[in-house]
């Protein structure tokens, strides 16, 4: 037995490391051109964020030819490794980090790899190779904010919600912007109604952008304290929120919303058969990654920033054009089918007719307003901020 | 807040107390005969997984019996391994969790957006309307099957079996109990009933599956067993503690009276902490089986 | 099979059955990647390359292991002493913030960094006091406690990181340990950090202590048979203290050494998305390092390396993570069984003896 075991774990060493040295130089070699994609621990399948990215790089790479590999953390602390990995091996045109957690790996890698170009998304990294691309996220949450605000007044709601995942700055931005955005669409909704609106907020950070569970429960407690429209800040967790919704129409024998959910990120207002997700705050994270690209295929990649917020159509409410795509979006989820495309159409439309006119009027003034520079929408990056942000809007009753 | 609001709080926990009695009233039986099985999180997921998939194929009821087989089998590979192969029970645990992460979230890849996959609205059971909310059937279950088992391991023959097994092997198989037989089937049942309870949570409660649904379910069940005793009984009871605080956390953890008070990630501690000042003050020192953990082995 | 070198041979058996169980584990785990359509050898060659291809791999490996020794080493002592230690999770992440802390007080550095380390090891020794004193007091079962406590942790630290140790200028981590009281790296250009030789020193600390000297003795005699060493004096609430204060020393030390030597951030980012699981790994760590402080390197390491070679398996052989997981679990499985050759009887058969044979007569 003892010489078996010997000549097994010999055999195996050896294998082990013929293969090991045999293998390295093959990681260096050149191929077709590469882009990578890192995304963060949150990984693919949140309907939102990370999908968007993924979907972008993926159908910028069919465009142009490119092979995309994408490449996933486990922990945190494969950030750095990751990212340094791919740019080690120089295979790879453009590596995009999606996620302001990437932050320092890319701004560490970029310095050692000076000819390596990146995308971030996000956040800022400033260094020539690196392009950073950050989003309003507060401008598209205020016109969602005020549709809440005025929707809910218009059907008799005192309170509308927001779900929110774990507290850092991005969702400070979603949470700035939504706080503002009901506090005008409040009083918007008195001069054209002349009713006061007087709409409040519940909100909640549930502390985790994967446990759909606490995502429904959070939705139970704020349909059950009279919101009429709950704001999806947590990824995954919309699916628990919808479900909270589901649950409540159905005991009042109800199909449609109200109440409604507003999506996030990716257009989800095709989620609930059509007529449970009034609209969604796009992030087109999609576009900015497909641009990126685009930018190194054509040659004119420049290290900097990108806003796109509400002007440069990077963030946005979601409108009948985007619904067809998005649709697509649902059916490669197996969410939907085929054949409930025309259902969800038509229930979205009446959906959205049932909204006074006056209301969407309201919508398209406060959007030229932000575009046009003379609203401008507060963001918070800090605790602080976002508690003076939250001291000026309190939306209590 | 009106009496609705209460009544919605209560229906929840009763929703989130049902994967963690199930869960636990299982692993009491295997933890009788002296199995420790911690790759509980592991066969959650992987059975909300196949659960999901037996629904969409053929309706809620055979969703969750796949999710109950898949439970089965994967407790039956534990039980061989750490019966008759006398394997390492922490360590067999260990390999369920790792790979059944990776496979659920593997198999996401391959069957649509990766990641996430929703079980379509006709696969879900169908729960009964109140006016205060929708009960599952399961509820009901997961109130019987304690009081079931409770009854089993302690009042028939067969209890007596396993609970031999598990506190005094060398007796048992002296007294002509086939010790690893009794040991396997213990845990393979009890794994049976977590597949069930992971079923239940993409079939029904949540409806989804992600890689991440059990959300650390399996280890607060291992807890709630700990809690009992190897009492199912008190596993029912430490189940709906659990899910009432738990539910109870995040409902006003939403209301701004209690937001200007308390952080909210305090609240959200409330869970465990109650429960901890309860197993302190209240329950006190708990017996394992002599046996539990140690694969048997005939000298 | 007496003859040269065979009393070493006998010493290292655990080793040698470790090892198999690994071996026949990947086996089975390039069946299922075939299966899925991946190229077995395209994978693991990604992977062990990854693993162990050259200097910057083996680093990246060592780098993964650095944590896991220790939190393995929180369990292992727990398990020697007849007690299942799992509350590391929840001592780690106190004991990486404690580290946190005392960077806001703008110490000079060689202080700073003494300091991060007492005070981590403290925060971790302090956060298992309360499952010591539940169970020697009240007989509570560690295992409730240490899950508890654990989530209880996990909020608290999100408390901590978000409102008390946050960095004002970006809000989503806390404060970065300074420049100065951070672990240099040992290899540059990679994750590795001088925070190794602490993760290796404390190994050898605990296998003397456990081995070399009374009280280890004592944890051991009553992990044994607590009947039996009661009987022979041995007091069981000084045990418990003992055991689970050094091995919240450890899992201390294992958040600390994260914060302080893991580049590029060196600071907890809120969700703990670095430090989550270390504790469970460790758990895994230790039991298939048999609980002994070698034993665990050694699995660390391997651990390490798997985590290391996924990496380059998904950039280079564009297999998903997923099937890195997969592959542990079936090799963890198989690590379970300690007597994996008597299973495989035909393996027996292959007597060596008859190769060298067959050669000498040709």
């Amino acid at each position: 037995m003892k010489s078996n075991s010997k000549l097994l774990i010999a055999v195996f060493t050896a294998a082990i490391l013929v293969v090991s040295f045999v293998a390295m130089p093959w990681m260096t070699q050149a191929g077709m051109g590469k882009v990578a994609v890192v995304l963060d621990v949150g990984g693919r399948g949140d309907l939102s964020f990370n999908d968007m990215g993924f979907k972008g790089t993926d159908e910028a790479a069919a465009d142009f030819g490119l092979q995309m590999v994408e490449i996933q953390s486990a922990s945190a602390s494969d950030y750095l490794p990751n990212v340094r990995t791919a740019a080690r091996s120089g295979q790879f045109d453009l590596i995009i980090a999606v996620g302001f957690l990437l932050t320092d790996a890319v701004a560490t890698v970029a310095k050692e790899f000076p000819k390596q170009k990146f995308m971030i998304i996000d956040m800022v990294v400033d260094l020539p190779n690196v392009m950073s691309i950050v989003f309003n996220e507060n401008e598209g949450s205020a016109l969602v904010g005020a549709l809440a605000a005025m929707v809910a007044a218009h059907y008799g709601y005192p309170n509308v919600g927001a779900v929110l995942g774990i507290e850092i700055p991005v969702l400070y931005h979603f949470e700035a912007g939504f706080r503002f955005g009901i506090d005008w669409g409040n009083k918007r909704y008195k001069e054209i109604m002349g009713r006061d609106a007087d709409v409040g907020l519940l909100y909640t950070y549930t502390g985790t952008f994967s446990d759909i569970a606490k995502g429904k429960a959070a939705t139970e407690a704020m349909l059950a304290q009279g919101a009429g429209l709950v704001y999806n800040v947590a990824g995954p967790l919309g699916i628990g929120d919808l479900q909270a919704i589901a649950e409540h129409l159905n005991r009042k024998g109800k199909k449609a919303g109200p109440p409604f959910m507003i999506g996030v990120d990716a257009n989800q207002d095709w989620m609930g058969d059509g007529h449970r997700v009034l609209a969604s705050m796009l992030k087109r994270v999609d576009n900015g990654c497909y641009n990126a690209v685009k930018a190194v295929v054509d040659g004119n990649f420049k290290g900097g920033i990108v806003v796109m917020g509400l002007k440069t159509k990077g963030v946005a409410m979601s409108k009948a054009g985007d619904l067809d795509t998005f649709m697509e979006f649902g059916i490669g989820a197996g969410e939907i089918t085929g054949k409930d495309k025309s259902t969800i159409k038509k229930n979205w439309t009446e959906m959205r007719s049932d909204i006074p006119r006056s209301i969407w009027n309201a919508l398209d003034d406060l959007e030229r307003a932000i575009v046009s520079g003379r609203i401008i929408v507060p963001t918070a990056n800090t605790l602080e901020e976002m508690q003076a942000v939250r001291a000026r809007y309190p939306l209590t009753k | 807040m009106n009496i609705d609001f209460f009544w919605g709080i209560f229906i929840g926990s009763l929703h989130a107390m049902v994967p963690i009695t199930i869960t636990g009233t299982g692993e009491t039986i295997g933890e009788s005969a002296g199995l420790f099985n911690i790759g509980l999180e592991g066969i959650l997921l992987l059975s909300a997984m196949t659960g999901a998939l037996g629904a969409e194929a053929g309706g809620a009821l055979v969703g969750l019996i796949v999710g109950a087989a898949t439970g089965f089998t994967i407790g039956l590979i534990f039980g061989l391994i750490c019966t008759y192969f006398r394997g390492v029970q922490l360590i067999g645990g260990v390999g369920i969790n790792l790979f059944s992460a990776g496979m659920v979230a593997f198999w996401l890849i391959h069957l649509g957006v990766p990641g996430h996959h929703a079980v379509a609205e006709e696969s879900r059971m169908v729960d009964i309307s109140t006016p205060y909310g929708s009960l599952s059937p399961l509820i009901f279950v997961a109130i019987a099957l304690p009081i079931i088992v409770y009854f089993i391991l302690f009042r028939t023959r067969l209890g007596l079996k396993i609970r031999a097994v598990g506190e005094n092997p060398q007796a048992a198989d002296v007294a002509g109990i086939k010790v690893n037989l009794t040991r396997l089937f213990s845990t393979a049942v009890g794994a049976s009933l977590t597949g069930l309870a992971g079923a239940y949570i993409s079939v029904d409660w949540i409806g989804s599956v992600t890689k991440e649904i059990s959300a650390g379910r399996g280890f607060i069940a291992l807890a709630t067993v700990v809690f009992s005793g190897l009492n199912p009984l008190l596993v029912l009871l430490g189940g709906f503690i659990f899910g009432f605080f738990d539910n109870l956390a995040v409902w006003i953890a939403t209301m701004p009276a209690v937001q200007k008070v308390v952080p909210w990630q305090f609240v959200a501690m409330a869970p465990y902490v109650v429960t901890l000042l309860i197993v302190a003050g209240v329950i006190g020192r708990v017996r394992f089986p002599a046996a539990m953990g140690i694969p048997y082995e005939r000298e | 099979m007496a003859g040269r070198g065979s009393v070493f041979w006998g010493r290292t058996e655990e080793l040698r059955k470790t090892v198999i169980a690994g071996i026949i584990g990947f086996a089975v785990g390039a069946v299922i990647i075939f299966l899925y359509g991946y190229s077995p050898v395209t994978a693991f060659g990604a992977l062990f390359s990854g693993a162990f291809g050259d200097l910057y791999s083996i680093s990246e490996s060592l780098a993964n292991a650095v944590p896991l020794i220790l939190t393995a080493l929180t369990f292992a002592i727990g398990f020697r002493g007849g007690m299942f230690n799992i509350g590391a999770e929840g001592q780690l992440y106190l004991g990486a913030l404690a580290a946190v802390t005392v960077t806001l007080f703008r110490l000079p550095s060689a202080v700073s960094f003494a300091l991060s380390l007492i005070f981590a090891a403290l925060a971790g020794a302090i956060w298992s006091l309360p499952v010591a004193l539940l169970k020697a007091t009240r007989g509570v079962h560690e295992v409730i406690s240490t899950i508890m406590l654990n989530w209880i942790s996990h909020f608290l630290s999100f408390y901590l990181i978000a409102k008390i140790l946050v960095d004002p200028l970006r809000g989503e981590k806390t404060v970065s340990i300074a420049e100065g009281s951070r672990f240099a790296l040992l290899v540059p250009g990679t994750s590795l950090s001088y925070s190794l030789i602490i993760s290796i020193v404390l190994a050898i600390v605990i296998f003397i202590l456990l081995w070399r000297t009374v009280i280890g003795f004592d944890i051991r005699a009553m992990g044994h048979n607590e009947l039996a060493a009661t009987y022979a004096g041995i007091v069981k609430w000084k045990i418990i203290l003992f055991v689970f204060i050094s091995g919240g020393v450890t899992a201390g030390i294992a958040g600390a050494v994260h914060v302080m030597g893991r580049p590029p951030t060196y600071a907890v980012y809120s969700g703990m998305p670095a430090i989550n699981g270390l504790g469970f790994e460790g758990l895994a760590v230790a039991m298939i390092g048999r609980n002994h402080p070698i034993g665990i390197i050694f699995a660390a390491l391997f651990f390490g390396g798997l985590l290391a070679g996924g990496r380059t398996m998904q950039i280079f052989a564009q297999v998903p993570l997923e099937m890195v997981r997969v592959v542990e679990g079936i090799v963890v499985l198989f690590l379970a069984i300690p007597e994996l050759m008597r299973l495989f009887p035909f393996l027996n058969k292959l007597k060596t003896s008859n190769l060298f044979k067959a050669r000498a007569s040709e």
